[in-house]
This record gives structure tokens, C-alpha cells and sequence, in this order.
């Protein structure tokens, strides 16, 4: 373990800090962290260099469901590389993605996902040694991941806490929408983005469909939403299960029904009664 | 040094040229920067802004560069299409040392090799 061949660390009161006091070390680790979403820190020599959580897109993700690469490829540079310590630099060497291309891509998933863990408090954490991971960029200093981070959140709040509900709220297409010439005036971007919007999908699910960011889908969507293009879905049969009242409704006078009994099968008649209060 | 920083450091050999940027155009992440870059982050909002109004008043067509003009300065951001969200390539031009046309040719060119 790394742990025991390295100074401790000091209690850490959040991620931030510990990622902070990682960065004084100049540690290599990976940060497993617990909570929903959850995810991995992987920092090297003291820099956050990626982050995976289920809560946005990672590399793999936004290299395979934007179409970028194939399956097959992909298959064959982890074959290749079963350590999958040098994926970038396999997936470069075979011409799959430009050494550019494969940065901007590592580094904006490092911080989507470092976004993406920031609408929730983890559970816990804990500092365990380096996992092979793929990633291709210089690290990334806490403060700035920090700074990036308020930064994306102060532009999609509107108000403290929308921006986490945001990004759990199901989305459908508002009828305006549907009004012809509407749509056809957005960027292109801003027409995938509706026609992925269809009341089961959140933020999260239309940014691993299209294989972009989650805080890039958020960005459309709250224009959209401010455009009255999409709006936020709201089942009917959210509140209870529609079944039948269990008590009698007050209103039913009791009088009334005593008045008119309930129909008394007789012995030896098979047929209902003729007369029955209620037709 | 990254393949990124490379690239830029390449394009501001050219004369003229005193800053570039390397910026998302969806969500204003500085990828790279190198020399002066103190008007980036608002060329991402500028192109933002030219893109959702030109698609509005029914340009057809995709953005592909802003430029803003100081009495000394260009400001140029050029759009790099790409296979996801586009990228914008900012740069500071010193109207003194150079011209706008020959400044863009060689920001484009330099574009060119930046994601490969």
C-alpha cells in the first residue's frame, strides 16, 4: 500500500481538502469515492489527471457513443494494452484520435465528471493506490477544478439547489415545440438535444445517448427550457396510485340508503331483482 | 509538454500573433492558453451570442469566426468544427505587426493541426 510508505494524511473535512492536501504531497493515488453517483479521483504526482462517476460521460463513453471510434477498435486496444496503462497512447499510436483530439476529450471529461460529483455529498472516500486508468493531459490543480466547478454551477443556478434538481428533472417537449419552423431556427446542437428530450430521459441520460457532457446538455437544456421548448415532465400518477376512495365519501346520506335497502337474494330465484336502487 | 500547448506555441511564432487560446465552445473550458489571453473567456460568450442570433434571424450555415477590432488589437475566435461540440481557437492580433487577413490564413492553418 501506498499508504504506509507515505506520510498520513490529515483528517479531511471534504473531497476538496483532501484533494488539496494529495496536491502538498505530490501523491499518486486514486480516490474511490462512495455516495450517488459516486466515482473514481485518479491524481498523479499531487494533480487530478481523471475522474470517472455513473453520474456523466467518461472518456470511453464519449469516445464510443459520439461514433469517434468503433467497438472493435476499442476492443482491440484493450486487448493490446491489458494493464491499461498506456490506452492513450495506443489509441494515438494506432491513428484511432488525434493527440489533440484525445486531450481536449480527457480533459473535458475529467471535468464533467468533477461537475457531476459536485450536485451531491459524498458518503465517504478513501485514498487507495493508482488505477490504471485512460487519460491524456498535463493534471489539473484542485483550485482549478474547484474554480471551474462554482464557475458551472453559478452559470446554470438560478436559485441555490437547481442546479442538482436540474439535473435528476425528466424532460419532455413542450407543444410549442411541435409548432413548424420553431425547431428548424436552433443550432444543430439544439435539435439533437429535443429530439433526445422525451419525458423518460434526464440531463444525465441524454448526455451519455449523445455522448457529449453533462453540463454541456444542462447548458441546452436550460436554454431551451427558458425558450418554453422543453419542459419539466410531471406524470399524473405521480402523487398516490389511482384507486378507489377505501372510506365512503361523506357526502353519501345515510337516510337515503336506508330507505332503499340493498337487493335480498330470495331462495329459489336465480335472476337478479328487477328493481335495483341504483339504474 | 502537451500536444495542445504545442500546437498554440507553434501558432504564435507567427508575427503578430501575441496570444491564443484553445476554449470549448459549449462550455467555455480553456483546454490551453498561452500568452495573452485576458479577452478568451469573453470571445466565448461573444461567439455564443453570434451563434444563437445569426440561427435565429435564419443564417443558414454554421458559425465560423467573430472578430472583434480595437483600436489596436484584433480579437479573432474562429470555430473549429469537430465530431461533438465545437471548439474555438481565440487569439490576440497586434494591428501594428500584422493584418487581419494574413493573420487569420495562419491561424487557420495552425487550427489544423491542433487536434491532430
Amino acid at each position: 500500500m501506498t499508504e504506509g510508505t507515505k506520510e498520513p494524511l490529515p483528517d479531511s473535512r471534504n473531497v476538496p481538502a483532501l484533494l488539496v492536501a494529495l496536491q502538498t504531497q505530490q501523491r499518486s493515488c486514486t480516490v474511490v469515492v462512495t455516495g450517488t453517483p459516486g466515482g473514481a479521483i485518479h491524481v498523479r504526482d499531487g494533480l487530478v489527471v481523471a475522474m470517472e462517476t455513473p453520474g456523466a460521460p467518461g472518456v470511453e463513453g464519449l469516445l464510443l457513443r459520439s461514433g469517434r471510434i468503433g467497438e472493435e477498435a476499442w476492443s482491440a486496444v484493450r486487448a493490446a494494452d491489458t494493464t491499461h496503462e498506456h490506452l492513450a497512447a495506443e489509441l494515438v499510436h494506432r491513428g484511432l484520435v488525434g493527440a489533440g483530439e484525445l486531450e481536449v476529450i480527457s480533459l473535458s471529461a475529467l471535468f464533467d465528471a468533477a461537475f457531476a460529483l459536485s450536485l451531491a455529498v459524498p458518503d465517504s472516500w478513501e485514498v487507495t493506490d493508482p488505477v490504471p486508468t485512460l487519460y491524456r493531459n498535463a493534471g489539473v490543480t484542485p483550485e482549478r477544478l474547484l474554480g471551474e466547478v462554482s464557475r458551472r454551477v453559478n452559470l446554470l443556478a438560478g436559485e441555490p439547489g437547481s442546479v442538482a434538481a436540474l439535473a435528476r428533472t425528466r424532460l419532455r417537449t413542450a407543444s410549442t415545440a411541435r409548432i413548424p419552423g420553431i425547431v428548424g431556427r436552433l443550432p444543430a446542437r439544439h435539435q439533437d438535444v429535443l429530439a433526445t428530450t422525451d419525458g423518460r430521459r434526464t440531463a444525465r441520460d441524454i448526455a451519455f445517448t449523445l455522448g457529449r457532457g453533462l453540463f454541456s446538455v444542462m447548458i441546452d437544456l436550460r436554454l431551451l427550457l427558458d425558450r418554453g421548448l422543453v419542459r419539466p415532465h410531471t406524470p399524473s400518477t405521480e402523487q398516490r396510485p389511482s384507486t378507489a376512495p377505501r372510506i365512503a365519501p361523506p357526502a353519501a346520506a345515510p337516510s337515503a340508503l336506508d330507505s332503499t335497502s340493498l337487493p335480498r337474494r330470495l331462495p329459489g330465484r336465480h335472476s337478479a331483482p328487477a328493481h335495483r336502487p341504483h339504474d | 509538454m502537451s500536444s495542445l500547448d504545442a500546437a498554440l506555441g507553434r501558432a504564435l511564432t507567427t508575427p503578430g500573433i501575441s496570444g491564443a487560446a484553445l476554449l470549448d465552445a459549449v462550455t467555455g473550458l480553456s483546454y490551453a492558453e498561452l500568452g495573452d489571453v485576458s479577452a478568451s473567456q469573453d470571445s466565448c460568450e461573444i461567439a455564443e451570442i453570434a451563434r444563437i442570433r445569426l440561427t435565429r434571424a435564419g443564417a443558414a450555415g454554421e458559425l465560423e469566426n467573430v472578430i472583434v477590432t480595437t483600436s489596436t488589437q484584433h480579437l479573432v475566435t474562429i470555430q473549429l468544427p469537430r465530431q461533438g461540440d465545437p471548439l474555438l481557437l481565440c487569439a490576440t492580433v497586434d494591428r501594428e505587426r500584422t493584418n487581419l487577413t494574413w493573420a487569420l490564413r495562419e491561424l487557420n492553418r495552425h487550427a489544423d493541426e491542433l487536434l491532430a
